[in-house]
């Protein structure tokens, strides 16, 4: 029985030693020893042990997601303790209480049956939020989407991401009621004019390859989908010239070296970490990633690319590709139509972020700052992100509803 | 597989595609690009790893001479507490610039922090925190690297420079017993706490003032190196030393001048007289590689193991004529001494023929002061033996009493000097080599005024005489 207890067979055991030695390590350089450390020490461990050996017991459906996001949580976490270690011990927090979102909303989801009737609720909860948005909405490095609410912020944007799938979701199992691709488009041109005009273009962004990859899977009208995307350019062509702040991200991505103090200074300081990081990393503690502005949130992965070499970078690369497969592979298993589409649309929404701030920081694609998912410090980011975890857990297991008989008739009015 | 999956599964491939080519992009960022954009000047990581606090420099004792400090963004500044009195032993730290002197030759080990302090830290803070640090051990929360005790004195450094001025030129004061360096002074010199600002005037001036001359400066050494053909005419059986000079004489169509006809002189008195005549006839008998071999116990053609980057000095290779043997046993020809070799060469005679390897750093210690590295006194070369030294010896204490070197005498010490007056393409070098108390030799001195245009004795005697009776004092003291 104790040669079990050592088991490296089981994954939570390995992250239990990774996260034990380099948080040591992490102590080590920050010369800080105390009750912060401890509580991240601990808290990290046992909610990675407590979420995993949960899940086994409750859901018959993908075991590995948890685990590749409590990595990913690692990762971040040990990287945020080092740049600040209250930040860090916050995080962890977060984590805990993204892990119970995670579970509830499993429960939620799981409980309910009539998630694809309610198409109309997502679209106008959607737009109350936008609304709310741009009523209350208070500016935070540069982008209006952020409330305060009696000192803590959130984004709506991150609840309207997962509203946005499932309002896809349900549009498309719908149609036989109801079938109109421009009334369709009209909705989501909407919501990324809606996060244009709060300066959130990487959110917009993403709303649009979400919607053009569902689009492209389930549209009969497979030129409709051409002129979208044709429209899609011409409007970013036209956005370009219209406003000064898509002007000047795609400057800064161009050219940084040539306004190095000014809006060149966030992604030229992501290259300098990247660049003095080489393939091995300086080591935890021996970097500067506090020389880049919001280095906790959106230049996390830059951090980590500076201590622990572009290899750990190119490791949570991976960690992400395998999460965007399970989540694919959940999509062409699931049975129940909106749940597959729900998947799909998750999954979509969590890879593209991922590439949209890690091609920004990177300097593959110009930088438009939203967050990388489960790595970045954040409350309502994470909250969220776990939340759409919790639902692809749902969409992995087998779920009986009415839909099943209906797959056939589905699949023929594709062909 | 309906048209819906196979649509998904393109899906996929276009997500992997992204993510793969994420991947190449920064496996190609890192291979190709990154070199450039890490030299980038805008770049505030400094190129070394500091996150270890640089170690301090003190002299022999514990004067605070270089340190550093940690600005707000983690940058770290040195702080040069004398500037350009150290400017050629420590040399400079820059992030632009890179390292010379000790900063170079010792990067390793200043920014070199001990693991076990590290954890150490780490461990009262343990103890702190659970509140059982009761013996109260203060907590350093930061690595520092080692520091280093040089042999330097600092005050006798400051004299030192002080004795020199503006002259251009090079001045070495050791104890020739165990080979410590007790000061070193060049001019021109840096400031290298400014170094950022004069970088363009001072890499590019004539006058060179970022070469060490003591180390690295090769000068002809006129009749200083007299010391050395008396060696080798001493340790050499059969050499006829009695001379009856006229003032000039016919070496292998060479003429070789003395300022004044010296009469008959036997080595002794050539020496204290620095007679030409005597020692050029005395070369041609010993030969050209007899002069080499003497030559090479002195260090010539040798690299000097130092702290600080030297030169060889050089005893040229090429087959002598008579002529260019007559020259070169004089100190002239195609003879190049860097100034430390000098104050070697004049050591080795004040400690019996023993030539001792020059020490800069006495120690290396840690940040808690525990002493990690000490430097042993070590026969670096046996020149000849203590006979002939002790003759010499006395013979260069005649040089001083009535012979060339007057300008060094101090009363109640009898001092042992060589003058040397060296032509070359400039005005002449000026030199003095002297070591003191001649009984029992505790200070050994090289001084070098660089085209000075005067005399040895008149120019540099009285500078080696003010340095000596300082450095006597200290030492009393």
């Amino acid at each position: 029985m104790a040669t079990r207890k050592v088991n490296f067979k089981r994954p939570q055991n390995f992250l239990f030693f990774l996260n034990l030695l380099s948080l040591s390590l992490v102590i080590l350089y920050n010369k800080s020893f105390d009750r912060l450390s401890v509580g991240v020490v601990v808290g990290l461990t046992l909610t990675i042990y407590i979420s995993n050996l949960l899940l086994l017991k409750i859901s018959s459906g993908d075991h590995y997601l948890l685990q590749i996001v409590s990595m990913m949580m690692s990762l971040g976490i040990i990287m945020i303790y080092r740049i600040n270690p209250e930040l860090g011990f916050t995080q962890v927090i977060w984590y805990v209480i993204g892990i119970m979102t995670f579970y509830l909303t499993y429960f939620i989801i799981k409980k309910i049956t009539f998630w694809p009737k309610c198409m109309k609720l997502y679209i106008g909860a959607s737009f109350l939020l936008f609304l709310l948005t741009l009523i209350f909405g208070s500016t935070i490095k540069g982008a209006t989407n952020w409330i305060q609410i009696r000192g803590h912020t959130f984004q709506p944007v991150e609840v309207i991401k997962i509203l946005f799938v499932f309002f896809l979701a349900s549009y498309y199992v719908n149609r036989n009621k109801f079938e109109n691709k421009y009334i369709l488009s009209i909705i989501v041109y909407l919501h990324i004019g809606f996060l244009f005009i709060q300066k959130d273009l990487g959110s917009a962004m993403l709303f649009y390859m979400v919607f053009i990859v569902i689009f492209y899977v389930y549209e009969n009208d497979r030129k409709f989908i051409l002129i979208n995307i044709i429209a899609a350019i011409l409007m970013a062509i036209l956005g370009y010239f219209a406003f000064g702040h898509v002007q000047i991200r795609v400057e800064a991505w161009l050219n940084p070296w040539s306004d190095i103090s000014g809006n060149g200074y966030q992604i030229t300081q992501s290259l300098f970490a990247i660049a003095e990081g080489g393939f091995l990393g300086k080591g935890i503690g021996n970097g500067y990633p506090s020389f880049i502005p919001e280095v906790q949130t959106d230049f996390i992965f830059s951090a980590i690319c500076e201590e622990l070499g572009i290899l750990t970078g190119i490791a949570v690369i991976m960690l992400f590709l395998i999460l965007i497969y399970r989540g694919i592979k959940i999509s062409l298993e699931q049975k129940n139509q909106f749940y597959r589409i729900v998947a799909l649309g998750i999954t979509l929404t969590l890879g593209f972020q991922t590439f949209i701030i890690l091609g920004g920081v990177t300097k593959l694609i110009p930088l438009t700052g939203i967050t990388l998912p489960f790595l970045s410090y954040g409350g309502s980011s994470l909250v969220m992100s776990f939340a759409a975890l919790g639902i692809l857990q749902v969409a992995s297991e087998y779920i009986y509803s009415e839909q099943e008989e209906n797959y056939e008739q589905g699949t023929k009015e594709d062909n | 597989m309906n048209k819906e999956q196979k649509r998904i599964i393109k899906v996929l491939f276009l997500l992997s595609i992204l993510f793969i080519s994420l991947i190449v992009y920064l496996t190609y960022f890192e291979l190709f690009r990154a070199e450039e954009v890490k030299n980038s000047s805008y770049n505030k990581r400094p190129a070394n790893d500091e996150y270890v606090l640089r170690g301090s420099i003190y002299d022999r004792n514990k004067t605070l001479l270089a340190y550093s400090t940690k600005s707000n963004d983690d940058a770290q500044v040195r702080n040069y507490e004398y500037n350009n009195l150290y400017s050629h032993i420590i040399g400079y730290y820059d992030n632009i610039y890179g390292q010379s002197g000790l900063e170079k030759s010792y990067n390793s080990a200043l920014s070199d922090s001990n693991v076990i302090d590290d954890v150490k830290n780490v461990f009262f803070q343990v103890l702190d925190n659970f509140k059982i640090n009761e013996e109260n051990i203060p907590l350093i929360k930061e690595s520092q690297g080692h520091s280093l005790v040089l042999t330097i004195d600092h005050a006798l450094q400051q004299y030192t420079k002080e004795q020199l001025g503006n002259r251009k030129g090079s001045i070495v004061v050791m104890n020739p017993k165990n080979g410590d360096i007790l000061s070193m002074v060049n001019y021109p010199d840096f400031n290298p706490n400014d170094l950022s600002n004069n970088w363009e005037k001072i890499s590019s001036d004539e006058e060179n003032p970022l070469i060490n001359r003591a180390t690295e400066g090769l000068y002809t050494p006129g009749s200083i190196y007299k010391i050395i053909t008396t060696t080798a005419a001493l340790e050499t059986e059969g050499i006829d030393t009695q001379f009856n000079c006229e003032g000039e004489i016919n070496i292998g169509g060479f003429i070789l001048k003395d300022q004044s006809a010296h009469g008959n002189v036997n080595l002794s008195e050539a020496l204290i007289k620095s007679c030409n005549v005597s020692f050029g006839q005395i070369g041609v008998q010993l030969g050209q590689d007899n002069l080499n071999n003497i030559s090479e116990k002195f260090m010539f053609n040798k690299k000097i193991p130092f702290d600080i980057n030297t030169k060889k000095s050089i005893f040229p290779k090429n087959k002598m004529d008579k002529a260019e043997i007559g020259s070169t046993s004089i100190g002239q020809g195609k003879l190049e001494v860097t100034p430390l070799n000098m104050a070697l060469m004049t050591s080795a005679i004040a400690n019996n023929g023993e030539m001792m390897t020059p020490n800069l750093v006495k120690s290396v210690i840690n940040s808690n002061g525990t002493i990690i590295e000490e430097s042993e006194p070590k026969v670096l070369s046996t020149v000849t033996t203590s006979e002939i030294a002790n003759n010499i010896t006395e013979m260069m204490v005649d040089v001083v009493n009535q012979g060339t070197g007057t300008q060094a005498k101090i009363n109640g010490i009898n001092v042992a000097g060589k003058t040397g007056t060296a032509q070359n393409s400039g005005k002449d070098h000026v030199w003095f080599v002297a070591f003191a108390p001649a009984e029992n030799p505790q200070i050994a001195i090289s001084v070098l005024l660089e085209n000075n245009g005067g005399s040895g004795g008149a120019n540099a005697a009285p500078i080696a005489r003010n340095i000596i009776i300082k450095a006597l004092n200290n030492i009393q003291q």
